[in-house]
């Protein structure tokens, strides 16, 4: 090799990394490093191409902390999922879910879980590399030829000269009664080799500079305004290849992708011809409300059994059970006093007791001022039945002695 | 390195022997009297035999599933052509051999359903069936008819397959025919698929029907996870207590103990897993059918038994396996297969108990009635094994990996 080349290579008198020896079976390899062990050194090593059963005791080899240090990190990780979830969840932003209280330990479990294993499992790949010293770019017995049978059939130990026992002939002749198929010497040659290439310094040195643009990008776009549309890093999320309502079209003439129906066409089930029982008003009028029920609906005991059930599941959760407007919505919509909301009316409102049947039908269809209309999910005939049993409940806040039946009048108080 | 060097077994004691005898004679002894004992003390209260049914029940399934356990040991060693196991291999086998006894051990539980006692299974009386929905709705599954023809299938099953281990592995002793391992290879995955729907279906006939209107589909692996728990505790103290008695002493060492111990601790983590999974959906969804079996558990003494059976499962003996000193060390390793196996009780009578004449039963059950059965069955469990390993030899003699368990070292 010429000095020109690789000044330092050759300058001065290449230090010894270590002493390395072959052995030709894995029984041989534990014999030798039963005997390396015996003889005290500490920086040395056993390379195989496989786990060797045993060759933990044969090298005196005491057990690893990493158990430990993943231990701790899964406790970590535990800990900062709870945290993580109770901060958000519990104080961040409290929102109820599926009706459980803030605080659900429960609910926290899984995420715990999940980054108690992910810590764990990091922090074991991560600390099998520190402890084991890598990545280790380059080592002296890489410029071995004979060492890349480590990797095929062959087993060595390598005894270091940093070893405070370590002396050229003591541990060569150690070496040699553990009957290597071969023994050598290796320099210590990691001062010209182990530093890494220049483009590679550099390449990262920009790597690392570059990897701040997006955080940065990100951080102005944070803190200016501007007209420019939003940043689309997948536009095709934002714009899918299909129809929405109130868009327009290419494809049809109109240039509406709402389609109306075609002219003349009636809708399954309602063609609403009866105004008294389709709408609740008199024939022809718009808001003459009947007051008394259509004829084709009868009022029985299981109407009022089922006016009642429907009344319980579509109105009663604003309104009430007894109707005064205290229902679970309306409560809690007090407790959060947001300031936007209407309560709902009371159906014991005195002005509500006069008013005809057919109002009532025309405000579970069609709402009234704050309150949504609910025909798209209550029948017609449920509707009336709702309104029976409202008539129904409204009265039951009204009675008197007298609506009890005289013969069991004696029962009461 | 052409393959390993056949090794031949140490010289050793590989007979229970006398040893085996006198288990079965105390086993049996024990075993009678206690249910008898038990039978006599229910028969005497005055509820149509439904605490002794119940106590029953709760005993007879905590052998079944250690049996079953032992089952699924077996199968998959041969599913995995596993090497380290096969000097412990045949006290699963022992264990598994019990599977036809308890067949027989099962008969007073479906002899009394079957003729007209409902204090069991609810399901069982039409009147109670006409009141409920969701039971008529349940019926085509849920009926006694079906229920026997089921049972009848479980067992069936159950006692083919682990003679079939047995006996083949114990003509393996004498011929030391690989042939033989080979066979058992082929039906060890149809049996561990078996095995998996049986023992599924089994829980949901045995267990989960205690509470009919009540339904969780994860009850099978549930009890899954408890059969394994339970077997491997039994299989760690078996061994121990072989050796302790001078048997099988140089082929199981520290290295046999540490995976049995490894798979113990895995299994125990399994059973918290699917036992708060089972627990998170049912309390996230909170549909009433499914919820009411909680809340029941969770009111009264029960809120405390609940809580003892979650630590006393999941935290303690999983902080306590988890290190690898504790598994290596026989000691420690002996306790928690002990409480484990205690636990495995708990956790069934968390199921069964709750249910002991209706709902509204004041504290827990739990009484000398409940002790005789547990410790009857237990009786006789070990008197069949007695039996069982008295007639062979108790490690298979020419198991083709036999040189693998000897050789076998964790790193
Ligand atoms: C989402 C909550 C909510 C539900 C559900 C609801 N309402 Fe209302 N309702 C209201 C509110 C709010 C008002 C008061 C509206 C306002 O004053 O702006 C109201 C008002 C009313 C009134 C009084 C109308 C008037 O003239 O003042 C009646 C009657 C009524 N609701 C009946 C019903 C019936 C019947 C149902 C069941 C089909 C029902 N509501 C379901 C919120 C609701």
């Amino acid at each position: 090799m010429a000095h020109s080349k690789v000044p330092e290579r050759t300058s001065g008198d290449t230090k010894v990394y270590s002493y390395l020896a072959e052995y030709p079976t894995p029984q041989a390899l534990i014999e030798a490093c039963k005997a390396v062990r015996d003889a005290g050194y500490k920086k040395w090593d056993a390379y195989s191409p496989f786990p060797v059963h045993g060759i933990d005791p044969a090298m005196g080899i005491r057990p690893t902390i990493l158990p430990w240090i993943v231990l701790g990190a899964g406790l970590t990780g535990m800990l900062l999922g709870l945290v993580m979830q109770i901060g958000l969840n519990a104080f961040d932003y409290p929102w109820i879910i599926s009706g459980k209280p803030l605080w659900s330990v429960p609910a926290f479990v899984p995420v715990a879980f999940e980054t108690t294993i992910l810590l764990s499992a990091l922090t074991t790949f991560g600390g099998c590399l520190v402890l084991n010293n890598l990545p280790d770019l380059y080592h002296p017995l890489f410029k071995k030829k004979r060492f890349a049978k480590a990797t095929d059939d062959k087993f060595f130990i390598s005894i270091e000269s940093d070893d405070k026992l370590f002396d050229e002939q003591k541990t060569k002749s150690l070496l040699e009664r553990t009957h290597p198929t071969a023994l050598e010497t290796v320099e210590d040659d990691r001062k010209v080799n182990s530093a890494l290439p220049r483009p590679i310094v550099y390449g990262l040195l920009i790597a690392t500079f570059l990897s701040f643009v997006p955080m940065a990008r990100i951080a102005q776009a944070r803190y200016t305004k501007t007209t420019d549309p939003r940043f689309n890093l997948v536009s095709n999320m934002d714009y899918q290849e299909k129809y929405k309502s109130q868009r327009g079209t290419s494809f049809f003439a109109d240039k509406r992708t709402m389609r109306p129906p075609i002219p003349g066409t009636v809708a399954q089930d309602t063609l609403a011809l009866d105004d008294r029982y389709s709408r609740g008003v008199e024939p022809g009028t718009n808001d003459k409300f009947i007051s008394d029920f259509p004829p084709q609906f009868s009022v029985n005991a299981g109407a009022m059994q089922r006016g009642r059930e429907r009344f319980e599941i579509y109105c009663a959760p604003c309104h009430g059970l007894a109707g005064y407007g205290d229902g679970m919505v309306a409560r809690r919509a007090e407790e959060l006093a947001e300031g936007t909301w209407v309560a709902p009316t009371s159906l014991h409102e005195p002005r509500l007791a006069n008013e005809p049947l057919g109002y009532f039908y025309n405000v579970i269809s069609n709402g009234v001022r704050n309150m949504p209309g609910y025909a798209s999910q209550v029948t017609e005939e449920d509707r009336w039945l709702i309104v029976l049993y409202l008539r129904a409940l409204q009265r039951s806040q009204a009675g008197s002695v007298d609506d009890v039946p005289a013969d069991q009048r004696g029962a009461l108080r | 390195m052409n393959g390993p060097t056949l090794v031949e077994l140490p010289k050793d004691n590989y007979s229970f022997g006398a040893a085996g005898k006198r288990l079965t004679t105390i086993g049996a002894v024990v075993g009678v009297l206690a249910l008898s004992g038990a039978a006599a003390m229910g028969a005497a209260a005055d509820d149509h035999l439904g605490r002794f049914l119940h106590a029953y029940l709760l005993a007879f399934y905590y052998v079944l599933t250690v049996a079953l356990g032992c089952l699924f040991f077996v199968g998959i060693q041969y599913l995995f052509r596993a090497g380290w196991s096969v000097t412990v291999r045949r006290l699963a086998e022992l264990g598994a051999g019990t599977l036809p006894a308890l067949a027989i051990l099962a008969l007073p539980i479906i002899v009394a359903t079957a003729m007209g006692n409902h204090t069991l299974y609810t399901w069982t009386d039409h009147e109670v069936v006409k009141q409920s929905h969701l039971l008529e709705h349940k019926a085509p599954y849920l009926n006694l008819n079906f229920f026997l023809v089921r049972c009848v299938a479980y067992f069936g099953i159950w006692a083919l397959l682990s003679w079939f281990f047995l006996s083949r592995s114990t003509k393996q002793d004498a011929s030391g025919d690989p042939k033989l391992t080979r066979s058992m290879e082929i039906v060890s995955g149809p049996a561990t698929i078996l095995f998996a729907l049986t023992l599924t279906f089994a829980s949901i006939d045995l267990i989960m029907s205690l509470a009919p209107t009540w339904f969780s589909t994860m009850i099978g692996v549930y009890f899954f996870a408890g059969a394994a728990t339970s077997s491997l505790s039994f299989l760690i103290l078996f061994a121990m207590a072989l050796q302790k008695s001078g048997r099988m002493v140089n082929v199981l060492n520290t290295e046999h103990y540490h995976d049995l111990g490894k798979l113990l601790f895995g299994f125990t983590f399994f059973w918290s897993y699917v036992c708060f999974s089972q627990f998170m959906l049912i309390w996230y969804a909170n549909i009433p059918e499914e919820t009411e079996f909680y809340l029941h558990r969770f009111q009264g003494p029960w809120l405390a038994f609940s809580w003892f059976l979650l630590l006393g499962h999941w935290a303690f003996p999983m902080a306590g396996l988890l290190s690898r000193h504790v598994k290596r060390n026989r000691k420690a390793l002996a306790f928690f297969a002990v409480w484990l196996l205690v636990m495995h009780y708990v956790d069934i009578a968390w199921y069964v108990l709750p249910t002991v004449g209706g709902h509204d039963a004041h504290g827990i059950p739990f009484g000398p009635m409940e002790v005789l059965c547990w410790v009857g069955m237990i009786g006789v469990f070990l008197a069949v094994v007695g039996f069982l390993g008295s007639r062979r030899s108790l490690v298979p003699l020419k198991d083709p990996r036999v040189t693998e368990a000897l050789q076998f070292e964790n790193i």
